[in-house]
């Protein structure tokens, strides 16, 4: 490598001149067709809007509201962190179906174990080990079958469903965490009430969307996992193995279901087991708003965050200008055919 | 001249049908071999053994005299055995220098990419390992290359990591004409630096011009091996077209034309 370093030093490219603008540039560069520098823009754009409109008419529209920033910053983060690790499997071509009951079942047990008398971090833990097991045993099925990870996780999804019944008993009686039993733990870890209806899940939030996002855009693995969802003939002939990245893009979809299902948990009264179907839809949806190719190797962390973002944005406008709620629905079918096409042109433009 | 790499006996069967049948090879250090055939003569599969993406039934894999016990990927790899593959061995989504640098990136203790590094080696590389036209920034995507300008950067990135045996699987086929003269002369430079490389291929004037010796094969199995100067471009064809029949036909000396 010295013969490199020594050429680079006594050649002095012209980039040495590199303007501030330049390395803007450069810096757009390196993003755009990923999808995430085009979602910000259009995020704060519509943020923006909430915002003025919100200053203008407060009667009517009270975006900014104690009330409506405790509800966005209690359902925006848990929806985050599926989206994310649905966004990572995306990343490395494939899909995962289960990850709504599966976070389910996480949940039912962070809950008991919680309720049972066990710390806030304890329980977290074994909810977030819990997830990562679950997910790789989606990866070793498709490993070991080859089987299309959408059909294999459409049968764990089933699977898991039933497993939260079981868990409870097959009575419906639900776990919960009684009202008294709520420590000062997972009060201030998992749910302090911040400034302004703001809660602790959102700095959760903030803090694993910064961690992962480093590590799929700047760590090694990341370069691999894009490697394998891009192009797998070309990643095995390099001596990437396909078949241990595609189980470290499941442990952290895993290790992501698992914190889901602990802040979600936290906030829930009563837990019915089952619920969720649609969780993982609405999960994909933000990975492909954020810019995330269904059939692999392209996708940004943030911009998954902050197709949540979007979807919980309109629902909040829905839900605020007391719209029906199906009008929500014809929103997320109107923003995933929309932002689809928006990723794709930006996508040709950066060619 | 000593032998780089040693296919001894290889066969690979896929369920009852025997894509590569007791196939025996050498390739000589310094020395570009031609592996020549017409489709589904099982040149794909023996390369994907050489390159160890497959493993083969049965047959030792014996580089520089010693035999490798398992040739898998990692251990080619190990070994310096680099292939590219015609669907091309690069991720279009990814840019240049991601893709030069796909599998050994620069990290830093913590496994993070050192990406302007890895950037500037990258420009560095494109300029002056092979000259290849029309290409901005390394932070190009693949996908919005040429065929040709992916097929110099897949070979950049062979060389750049002082490979010492480059397999390429019809590298011509995608390539305009200019680019194929581009690619060929490249390969006569690597050999003059120590660099073996094996050539499959259709096209027999490519071969014959580049190819220090040819390997034939047909149905699976071996039917020629020939040094450059005792063989024709005419005997070749006569070989892949008609296989061992055309061989001794050719040697008998009556040429195709007058049998037709």
């Amino acid at each position: 490598m010295a013969t490199i370093e020594d050429a680079l030093q006594s050649s002095s490219p012209p980039s040495q001149r590199a303007s501030r603008r330049s390395s803007l540039q450069a810096w757009y560069a390196d993003r755009r067709g990923r999808g995430a520098v085009e979602v910000t823009a259009l995020f704060v754009l519509l943020q923006v809007g909430c915002v003025v409109f919100a200053l203008k008419f407060p009667k009517s529209f009270a975006y900014l509201d104690k009330a409506n920033i405790g509800v966005m910053s209690q359902s925006i983060p848990w929806l985050a962190m599926l989206a994310i690790g649905s966004g990572i499997v995306m990343m490395v071509g494939e899909l995962d179906l289960s990850i709504a009951m599966a976070m389910g079942f996480c949940e039912m047990v962070f809950v008991t174990w919680y309720s049972h008398g066990h710390s806030a971090w304890v329980s977290a833990a074994v909810a977030i080990l819990l997830g990562m097991a679950i997910a790789l045993i989606n990866a070793i099925i498709i490993n070991v079958t080859k089987i299309a990870s959408f059909i294999a996780t459409l049968g764990m999804a089933s699977f898991w469903w039933g497993a939260q019944q079981w868990y409870v008993g097959g009575n419906g009686v639900a776990p919960r965490i009684p009202s008294e039993k709520v420590s000062k733990s997972l009060e201030t870890v998992f749910r302090a009430s911040l400034w302004h209806g703001f809660r602790g899940q959102m700095i959760w939030l903030v803090v694993v969307t910064a961690l992962v996002a480093v590590v799929v855009h700047r760590h090694r693995i990341g370069n691999h996992i894009l490697a394998v969802g891009g192009n797998e003939n070309a990643a095995r002939s390099i001596s990437i193995n396909p078949k241990r990245v595609r189980i470290v893009a499941f442990l952290m979809l895993g290790a992501l279901v698992g914190l889901a299902a602990v802040l979600k948990g936290v906030q829930e009264k009563t837990l019915i087991p089952g619920t969720g179907v649609g969780y993982e839809l609405e999960a994909i949806t933000a990975a492909v708003i954020g810019g995330t190719a269904l059939r692999g190797g392209k996708g940004s962390v943030v911009g998954a965050v902050l197709g949540v973002g979007f979807l919980k944005t309109f629902q909040a406008i829905s839900l605020l200008t007391q719209l029906d709620a199906f009008y929500y629905k014809v929103y997320v079918g109107i923003m995933i055919l929309a932002f689809a096409i928006i990723n794709q042109f930006f996508e040709r433009r950066a060619k | 001249m000593s032998v780089l790499l040693e296919m001894r006996n290889i066969t690979k069967q896929f369920g009852p049908n025997v894509a590569v049948n007791d196939v025996s090879m050498t390739i000589d250090e310094g020395e570009i071999v031609g592996l020549l055939g017409d489709n589904g003569a099982g040149k794909s599969t023996l390369v994907r053994i050489m390159s160890g993406v497959t493993a083969a039934t049965s047959g030792d894999y014996v580089w520089r005299g010693e035999k490798v016990a398992k040739p898998t990927r990692a251990a080619t790899e190990e070994l310096g055995v680099e292939t590219i593959f015609q669907d091309s061995a690069l991720v279009d989504k990814l840019t240049i220098s991601r893709n030069i640098f796909m599998g050994r990136e620069l990290t830093n203790s913590l496994g993070l990419m050192r990406t302007k590094k890895m950037d500037e080696i990258s420009s560095m590389i494109l300029d002056s390992v092979v000259t290849i036209e029309g290409i901005r920034s390394p932070r190009q995507l693949v996908g919005s290359l040429s065929g040709g300008q992916k097929q110099a950067v897949a070979i950049a990135r062979a060389v750049h990591f002082k490979r010492t045996l480059l397999i390429l699987d019809e590298p011509t086929s995608a390539l305009a004409v200019r680019a194929t003269e581009a690619l060929l002369r490249y390969l006569e430079q690597l050999r003059s630096e120590g660099v073996c490389s094996v050539l499959v291929t259709h096209n027999l004037h490519h071969a014959f011009r580049v190819c220090d010796r040819h390997v034939v094969m047909n149905h699976g199995r071996k039917i020629l091996d020939v040094k450059r100067e005792d063989t024709s471009v005419e005997e070749l064809t006569a070989a892949v077209v008609e296989g061992s029949e055309g061989v001794e036909r050719f040697r008998a000396g009556r040429s195709l034309s007058a049998d037709l």
